[in-house]
């Protein structure tokens, strides 16, 4: 155990961390100990559980048979670099569909399914009358971002599912929900209007009222009209620190009486200290094309939500998270549902083959593709962000709304400050390779 | 605000003057100008597929005019290098798929989204009202980035092309190479009274380019001379009953002489063909050219003849002690003139020989008629005449007679033409293999007098109606002034390092990226630039198949060897080798 354990590159970093707070050896000895005596037990209740499988995996075979199917990915990108203050300026979500036995011509669609120029917060409504404050703090901003993010991503998907697309799968790059304690805060401010009937097609009602503008009943909205698709949607997550699983796994264990109330907590407690989680524990159980079976589990915590937002918390569907061991070298990745898989084995198929076509990241390529195309064209240097610094002001100016040309005009100009320094956009050489 | 989003993503940019009543087709959108253009050039986003290299687009542009307006125009550019690359298609994935054996086209993996850049060379400008005269004008501002770059409809290009050449007699030479649904015609105005200069390696598809040339101005009854070395025209004649039933064409075969003001020529070759002469050896051969009057359009085999006879009498007389007819080489030895006489025999066997390789190479085509080049001082009319090809064969030739007889012929027409006696008319002279005719000076131009006649052409030719084609395969080797002179160039494929630096210092205008191109044409495809075009374009030049000398064909020497007989001479000499080898062999005794 201690071999794999050093042997595994994710585990060890982590080991790493640890001993970077603690240096002395016999601390350092210590973590493999647990680690490699937590893997045992852990991997023992899997397997009691008969939560473990293998993902069968014929490259060739697969997408021959595959290839009728049209597939979506799904990814989003801020141009908040652009920004010197305020929140995203430029929002979009990006869709990646592909059939691969297709016409050439036909077979690949980059879309970009959703995007959005200017604030999209409005500045004048907030829920709670709060004093007035002029200086938004780093934490608001950062949250406002995020906010904005994973509410394009779910719109994105809505979308698809709005416009009855006949995907077999789709893909989001990231978690299908998201805990949304963090903006629950009474300072979390209300989306504009034309957001959400842009964002929500499917929103019904006639008067949107200023509760309806808030982000969490906008993503709960979005997560419970997705859950409804006709087709199946999984969230992957690459890296993550987060333990969820691990936590319900013992949770299922101790409902089940497999272990006592006393070890509950205490492994519950280890695990924080030890800083261990479900990545690196389960890159050492599971080997190359194993999959642990998805458990259901709760993702918002109503009892640690800011103001009145315990109704909305409940009405969040629960979400079926599994992990799946695409390659030798990388941790497992996490596999997140709002559905119980009905063809699981299938599905978890369909996810290896897809990573296996990154032999050594072990993500699937389509993720890695909308990711790359979501995101503002970095290659393409300095020359492309010159243009869409000008497609954006274009969008900005065509808003006419004051504000977001402003800030439009701020933000092509070297950070705000000097206006009449005019951003340079570099030319583009053929030898600079 | 949403709604305007919305609204932008579909608006199509621009060029909105340009979709005016006068567009027949509408022009596709095709990218989007990116970074920061300079005058001359600017680089955009293509569409997948939308355009390939050298294809020319379309930019929209504002330009200043001199009194502070600004003026919408049209901006033209060739696409001189894309940059493509899949930048989704990750590598790594290529690994798993040749090691499972996965064919790509049945993963999800993109195969379409190829970026690319594209490097585009400005041409110049048109004002943006296309369907009326489209005239380039010179750039003096950069497009903006941003700008949408357009495929110019078919009909729009080819009128910016060919229309706008301002030439009454456009002639067809091919067709567009980047798009060959656009056919590409020159002036023919400006190639009769200018100077074209075709070049490209052997095989390149310069006497094809020249042929179709020569076809168009047929058409239009232009008298055309052609310096023929290798016969590459006598396939016109085949067909002319059918295609040119009212043209004369005729094929010569050269016959040495001159007029008695330009016996200089005559002698000089005399000289070179001749032995290297001693001082006094040289005096005497001046003698008798001095005291044997050349007479006018002689033939230079016959005068040869008297040469020897007098130089024999000579020496005859020299050893008897005569002094009849002696003046001036009294002190000339009898052995000096036999040298001499000896020397001029070597000129006229010389010339006897190339005489009969030429008769030879006539009879390889019994089907056509050669008759004498008629003397080019008094009857200029049977060599230069309206709807009148004149071919002038001259295999078997060398190089020095080749150049005295073209100088002499060329000299003869151009004097014609410049006296302003109309004796003949304005004439078009196509000379293949010319580094034979006007070699550089490192090449040694001593004794080929031709270098200088169509040094003249090339001078002051244009004010008198003489127009010259210049063939070559060696450009480099070609005389400077000549080359200078010439103002239309059609390049073929040039694969020797020499002859590209050539070009490239020969022509204005010359980018890296075309030369870079030179090495990899296919036979016909070129670029066709200078006065008879608007802009260089690379072109694919028309193949006439039917102009095609099919007698000479590729030389099919596999075929020969399985056709081979020896002849009766071979097979004796060989039987008899068997005999001698017999006797050799028996030969026991050591020679002393
Ligand atoms: N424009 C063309 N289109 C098609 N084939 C061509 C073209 N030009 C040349 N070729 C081919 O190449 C051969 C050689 O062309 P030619 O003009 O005789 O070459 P060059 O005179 O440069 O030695 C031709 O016989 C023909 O087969
Ligand atoms: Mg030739």
């Amino acid at each position: 155990m201690k071999q794999i354990i050093n042997n595994n590159s994710s585990l060890f970093s982590n080991f790493i961390k640890n001993s970077i707070k603690a240096p002395s050896p016999k601390v350092q000895q210590n973590f493999m100990k647990v680690t490699s005596e937590l893997v045992e037990v852990i991997k023992k209740i899997l397997e009691a559980e008969k939560l473990i499988f293998d993902v069968s995996y014929e490259g060739k075979k697969y997408w021959e048979n595959a290839k009728k199917h049209k597939f979506a990915f799904v990814d989003g990108g801020a141009y908040s670099s652009f920004l010197s203050s305020s929140a995203p300026f430029a929002i979009r979500a990006n869709t990646y569909i592909v059939k691969p036995d297709e016409l050439l011509e036909r077979r690949e669609l980059f879309r970009e399914t959703v995007k959005f120029v200017g604030n999209l917060y409005d500045p004048e409504k907030n829920l709670y009358d709060l004093d007035e404050d002029p200086y938004e703090d780093n934490q608001l901003l950062t949250k406002k971002k995020d906010a904005a993010r994973i509410t394009f991503e779910t719109a994105a998907v809505a979308r698809h599912v709005y416009e009855n697309e006949k995907f077999e799968y789709l893909l989001l790059h990231g978690p299908l929900q998201t805990p949304i304690m963090p903006f629950s805060g009474p300072e979390f401010p209300l989306f504009k209007k034309e957001v959400i009937k842009y964002i929500l097609p499917f929103f019904k009602k006639k008067e949107i009222n200023d509760k309806d503008r808030h982000f969490i009943n906008v993503y709960l909205n979005s997560i419970n009209y997705i859950k409804k698709a006709k087709f199946n949607i999984f969230g992957i997550v690459e890296k993550t620190g987060s333990t969820i699983y691990l936590r319900n796994l013992l949770y299922r264990a101790k409902q089940k009486r497999l272990i006592d109330d006393v070890i509950f907590d205490k492994t519950i407690s280890l695990i924080k200290r030890y800083k261990i989680n479900d990545a690196t524990l389960f890159e050492l159980i599971l080997s190359d094309c194993q999959a642990l079976k998805p458990l259901e589990v709760e993702k918002q915590i109503p009892s640690k939500a800011w103001g009145d937002w315990e109704e909305q918390m409940n009405n969040f569907p629960k979400v079926f998270i599994g992990y799946l061991r695409t390659n030798k070298n990388q941790s497992p990745i996490r596999i997140e549902s709002l559905n119980n898989p009905k063809k699981l084995h299938q599905d978890y198929e369909y996810i290896l083959a897809t990573s296996k076509l990154l032999p050594n990241y072990g993500f699937p390529a389509g993720l890695d593709v909308i990711d790359k195309a979501a995101r503002i064209h970095s290659w393409l240097g300095k020359a492309a962000k010159g243009y869409y610094q000008k497609y954006y002001l274009n969008l900005a100016l065509n808003s006419k709304d004051p504000t977001t040309i402003i800030s439009a005009l701020k933000s092509i100009s070297d950070g705000g400050r000097k206006f009449k320094n005019r951003p340079k956009a570099g030319r583009l050489s053929i030898n600079a390779k | 605000m949403v709604e305007e989003n919305l609204k932008t993503d579909q608006k199509q940019g621009g060029f909105q003057l340009m979709l005016n009543k006068k567009i027949t087709e509408p022009w596709t959108s095709i990218g989007t100008i990116l970074g920061q253009p300079v005058i001359d050039s600017y680089t955009f986003y293509l569409k997948k597929y939308k355009a390939k290299k050298g294809d020319i687009v379309a930019a929209e542009a504002k330009l200043p005019t001199g009194e502070g307006k600004v003026i919408d125009v049209i901006v033209w550019g060739r696409i001189t290098e894309i940059i493509s690359s899949n930048d989704f298609l990750p590598n790594e994935a290529t690994k798993e798929l040749t090691e499972e054996n996965i064919n790509i086209q049945d993963t999800i993996l993109p195969l379409t989204k190829n970026d690319s850049i594209c490097m585009v060379t400005n041409l110049g400008y048109t004002k943006n009202q296309v369907g009326e005269k489209m005239l380039l004008l010179p750039i003096n501002y950069p497009v903006a980035p941003g700008g949408t770059i357009k495929y110019p409809a078919k009909k729009d290009l080819a009128s910016l092309l060919n229309s706008e050449m301002n030439s009454k007699n456009p002639i067809l030479i091919g067709k567009l190479v980047a798009r060959e649904d656009i056919d590409v015609f020159v002036s023919a105005d400006n190639m009769v009274s200018r100077h074209v200069l075709v070049i490209g390696m052997t095989g390149s598809g310069k006497s094809v380019a020249t042929r179709r040339l020569m076809r168009e101005l047929m058409h239009k009854d232009y008298p055309i001379l052609i310096i023929d070395p290798h016969g590459d025209y006598l396939g016109i004649v085949k067909q002319a009953k059918k295609l040119f039933p009212k043209h004369v064409i005729k094929l010569f075969y050269p016959k040495i002489s001159a007029p008695s003001n330009n016996k200089e020529v005559i002698f000089a070759l005399i000289e070179k063909l001749g032995k290297k002469l001693t001082d006094p050896q040289y005096d005497f051969l001046n003698w008798l050219l001095d005291n044997i009057p050349y007479e006018s359009g002689q033939n230079l085999m016959d005068y040869i003849n008297v040469l020897i006879d007098r130089a024999n009498t000579a020496a005859a007389n020299k050893r008897n002690k005569s002094s009849a007819g002696m003046n001036g080489i009294g002190n000339t030895g009898a052995t000096t003139m036999g040298v001499v006489a000896r020397s001029l025999r070597v000129v006229q066997s010389k010339l006897k020989k190339m005489e009969k390789d030429n008769k030879e190479n006539m009879e390889k085509f019994p089907h056509l008629k050669f008759e004498e080049l008629p003397d080019s001082y008094s009857q200029p009319e049977n060599i230069i005449s309206k709807s009148q090809v004149s071919i002038l064969y001259l295999k078997g030739y060398e190089s020095l007679p080749s150049s005295t007889i073209v100088s002499i012929l060329l000299e003869n027409l151009f004097n014609h033409r410049s006296a302003g006696n109309k004796t003949i008319p304005p004439f078009f002279t196509i000379v293949e293999e010319a580094q034979n005719f006007i070699p550089s000076r490192a090449e040694g131009q001593d004794g080929y007098p031709s270098v200088e006649t169509i040094k003249k052409i090339s001078t002051e030719g244009r004010k008198f109606g003489v127009g010259l084609m210049i063939v070559t395969q060696r450009p480099y080797k070609l005389d400077e002034t000549v080359c200078s002179q010439m103002n239309s160039y059609i390049i073929l494929r040039l694969k020797n390092e020499r002859d590209q630096r050539f070009v490239k210092n020969t022509m204005e205008n010359w980018d890296d990226e075309v030369a870079r191109q030179l090495p990899n044409f296919a036979n016909g495809q070129g670029i066709v630039s200078g006065q008879i075009t608007n802009l260089p374009l690379t072109v694919k030049i028309k193949f006439d198949a039917d102009l095609v000398n099919s007698d000479l064909g590729d030389e099919d020497f596999i075929n020969d060897v399985q056709n081979w007989k020896d002849t009766e001479i071979t097979k004796k000499k060989k039987s008899f080798y068997k005999n001698f080898d017999k006797i050799f062999k028996s030969d026991q005794r050591r020679p002393n």
